[in-house]
């Protein structure tokens, strides 16, 4: 008896000091997206938006409310954007805020990584950096290259990764084709050619154009002077060698 | 007083400094976000005045059916026809007569970017036309060229990523001869703010200039170590245009993170400019995006107090000589006159009436008395970042000389982190708690500014907050809307209320006014925004049943009253 007893109130203190760090960590979620700019107040106090304490919320309206958001306000929905085990939290903090104490607050309470899987290597992690370097512009990879889940996906999804950064460097794109216009030629990759409508990316300068015209405004070839080398000018030797790291730890051919 | 102002005036239409003074009136067409590229929001138009406008009526009224956020739009109008957008980028074009739709645009379902961050807020506010487009920014970074006649996607380019950025684009475009100018917002992530310039007919970028410097770069050195890489400065309203002189203007945000500046400001001397060029107004070159000059409003900004707002450009008279004057307001209410041909300060006056953040201004434009926010300290400033004006545009009249501006009176409790930054992640480093001000019952106020006196000529008190734009008319009214739903006009001499009219949900965007076949029209849109700044209206005023919508309510005189 005694025993069990003990056991019964181990698990519960367990789960208590589990449920405070959860509730720790939904407080600095909700510090670093709930209560900021013009959103809602320090603690669920008012601020822009609505107060959130002590409003009789329960834990499911406000999981809800949360993940779907509010349509036609500002409140967006969070359910793809927050990393899943900060959705536990900042959930189980606002139930706290509205006076939710029950042990279910939190999911398992346990707290999940959310970090995205690190690349294996300090140089996978520098090609990390450096495919979406902000300071070079449209200069860098994510002006045209969507990889997990940062950039632009103007460039189908790569299906092969330069062997080496020669190879890179000198990577042939039989894919991009001319357009010409009465008064220009430019550089096209093609979206889609219908007999209303050609859609293809107009390549002349970065960051690329969409362009919808008249199929009858254009005459498109095969082949052009594109070429993938001038665009990745901005990036040495070394730095592609470790975007090349980068993109062989997370494309996994 | 009024001899004055008559003298001024009849300088402002006789005498330049040019020969010529410069023209921000609208006619018949309302082509640009601010009216015309001087962004006065005034009309030539008079067939409306002060003595008929009592008569006004509803000419005809469009719902948008896409009420997310409000309506928060400068409609266009060129060619009698009305170009408006809604706050989630859909667009319409209108028959401006009779509101009977030409055609509608939606914008496709948007890339989600970082929880928490600017691009999830859908705040389309306007768009521009030209060259047979209709250009606008999307909250995922993308600028769109649609074809005027139909409404087709001409060009789309991607500017960024909100994923990685966390910014977005809610102002209008400035079209500049034959380039489409666009800001971004996002200066409270940590992101480094630029202004992009795209040729209109091909989409292709122009030119691309930085609110912050680089490395190598003039100015870098107000930076301390890499902040500058996330220090905001986000250009996010919309900018000016000075043919004559070929510059663009545009103001610049707040840097970040915005209440804390132990890895950001170099120096402890806030006299000088800090983090350039943050809470600036800046002069471009049209052509290049060459930084002409800047003027730094509020160095080392630890108040959110960016200067992003509009920027009206006038000629006036100043201590007997014609100026080229350009004058700007930020956040804190500060308003700033300066040589639009130099930078050169001028003069400034500050709007609100409560007011703790500085004890005063120089007469050469010094801050005196920075009450600034510290690191885990709690503090209650006045006003607030919600602003003194938020971003709905002033006006202003060249018959009266006035400027006409919104002014609200609310303060915010900050204390201070001291986080550093990841990017595209909100980079504020304290939550902002607003509360009105003890002792008043009315906590906003219409005003008329004289911007060369820097005297206050009439205000007209209300009792909540003022956060749709002005519209000036040379039938000498000034028109504005209300949280409760009223669209009222104003004697513009004297602040005198002459008509009202409600139209059933607050006001958010900016009235208008243009002409059909001689038939003066104020165009308004109506409904309120609930988020960010707008939230304000419910949270602070739990009395006021404020509601949102997205309408244009459109007003003429009746046939044959005119």
């Amino acid at each position: 008896m005694n025993r069990i007893l003990i056991l019964v109130i181990a698990s519960g203190f367990l789960r208590a000091q589990d449920l405070a760090a959860v509730v720790k960590r939904g407080e600095a979620v909700f510090a670093s997206t709930c209560s900021v700019g013009y959103c809602h107040g320090s603690k669920g106090s008012v601020g822009s938006a609505p107060r959130l304490a002590a409003r009789g919320f329960d834990q499911n309206y406000i999981a809800t409310t949360v993940a779907r958001g509010i349509s036609g306000t500002a409140m967006p929905p969070f359910a793809t954007t927050l990393p899943r085990a900060d959705f536990a939290a900042v959930v189980a903090y606002v139930a706290t805020l509205n006076g939710v104490t029950n042990s279910s607050l939190g999911g398992q309470g346990s707290i999940p990584p959310t970090e995205p899987e690190a690349p294996p290597s300090a140089e996978g992690a520098r090609g990390r950096a450096l495919f979406s370097e902000a300071v070079r512009g449209f200069g860098r990879c994510s002006t045209c290259h969507e990889v997990d889940g940062i950039g632009i996906s103007v460039a189908t999804p790569m299906s092969q990764i330069p062997a080496s950064v020669s190879a890179f460097r000198s990577m042939s794109t039989p894919q991009v084709s001319t357009a010409r216009t009465d008064t220009e030629a430019m550089p096209a990759l093609v979206v889609s050619n219908t007999k209303r409508a050609l859609v293809f990316y107009d390549l002349t300068t970065p960051p690329p154009v969409l362009r919808t015209l008249e199929p009858s405004a254009l005459t498109l070839s095969t082949g052009s002077s594109w070429r993938h080398s001038s665009v990745i000018e901005s990036y040495r030797d070394e730095e592609l060698g470790s975007i090349l790291e980068y993109l062989r730890a997370v494309l996994k051919p | 007083m009024k001899p004055i102002v008559f003298a001024t005036l009849m300088c402002t239409i006789c005498y330049c400094a040019d020969g010529q003074a410069v023209d921000g009136a609208t006619r018949a067409d309302w082509p640009h976000y601010g009216g015309s590229q001087l962004s006065w929001r005034y009309t030539a138009l008079d067939q409306v005045n002060t003595s008929n406008v009592k008569n006004l009526a509803p000419a005809w009224i469009f719902q948008t059916g896409d009420y997310s956020e409000g309506l928060q739009a400068t409609p266009i109008v060129v060619d009698a026809v009305m170009y408006l957008i809604t706050a989630r980028a859909q667009v319409f074009a209108l028959d401006a007569s009779s509101g009977k739709v030409l055609w509608h645009y939606r914008y496709p379902p948007r890339r989600p970017g970082i929880a928490g961050g600017l691009s999830e807020v859908q705040e389309s506010r306007g768009l521009t036309v030209g060259f047979g487009l209709v250009f606008f920014g999307s909250s995922d970074n993308h600028v769109v060229a649609l074809d005027q006649k139909t409404g087709q996607e001409v060009w789309n380019v991607a500017v960024d990523d909100p994923k990685q950025c966390g910014c977005g684009i809610s102002a209008a475009p400035l079209l500049v001869k034959d380039k489409v100018i666009v800001g971004g917002n996002g200066g409270d992530q940590a992101h480094r703010g630029y202004l992009t310039a795209f040729y209109a007919k091909t989409g292709r970028l122009a030119w691309r200039w930085y609110v912050i410097p680089g490395p190598g770069e003039k100015g870098n050195e107000t930076w301390k170590g890499d902040s500058w890489k996330s220090g905001g400065g986000a250009p996010w309203m919309t900018g000016s245009y000075d043919p004559a002189l070929n510059l663009v203007y545009w103001g610049t945000g707040n840097a970040a993170s915005d209440f804390y500046d132990g890895a950001r400001a170099p120096s402890t001397d806030k006299s000088k400019d800090t983090n350039l060029y943050t809470a600036s107004v800046v002069a471009l070159d049209a052509d290049t995006g060459k930084l002409r000059w800047h003027y730094q409003e509020v160095p080392d900004d630890l108040w959110d107090f960016d200067s992003s707002y509009e920027v009206i450009l006038m000629d006036r008279e100043v201590r007997g000589r014609m100026r080229q004057l350009l004058v700007h307001m930020n956040k804190s209410g500060l308003t700033f006159v300066l040589d639009r041909a130099t930078g050169e300060f001028i003069g400034v006056f500050s709007t609100p009436e409560v007011r703790n953040w500085i004890t005063g201004v120089t007469e050469d434009g010094k801050l005196v008395g920075r009450n600034e926010p510290k690191v885990g300290q709690l503090g209650n400033f006045c006003p607030s970042a919600a602003g003194a004006k938020s971003w709905n545009s002033m006006a202003y009249s060249p018959r009266t000389g006035f400027l006409y501006a919104p002014i609200n009176e609310i303060c915010y409790d900050l204390k201070p982190t001291d986080e550093g930054p990841q990017e595209g992640h909100g980079f504020m480093n304290s939550s902002m708690d607003f509360k009105l001000p003890p002792g008043r019952t009315t906590y906003s106020h219409l005003d008329a500014w004289d911007p060369v006196t820097g005297k206050r000529a009439w205000s007209y008190p209300y009792k909540y907050i003022l956060l749709a734009s002005v519209l000036a008319t040379a039938g000498d009214l000034v028109f504005t809307g209300d949280p409760e739903g009223n669209l009222i006009a104003l004697n513009a001499r004297n602040g005198d209320k002459l008509w009202s009219y409600q139209t059933g949900a607050g006001h958010r965007g900016s009235a208008i006014s243009y002409s059909v076949n001689g038939r003066q029209f104020i165009a308004t849109p109506t409904g309120w925004q609930m988020g960010l700044v707008g939230g304000l209206g419910p949270s602070l005023f739990p009395d006021l049943h404020i509601r949102s919508g997205s309408t244009i309510v459109t007003f003429a005189l009746p046939e044959g009253s005119r």
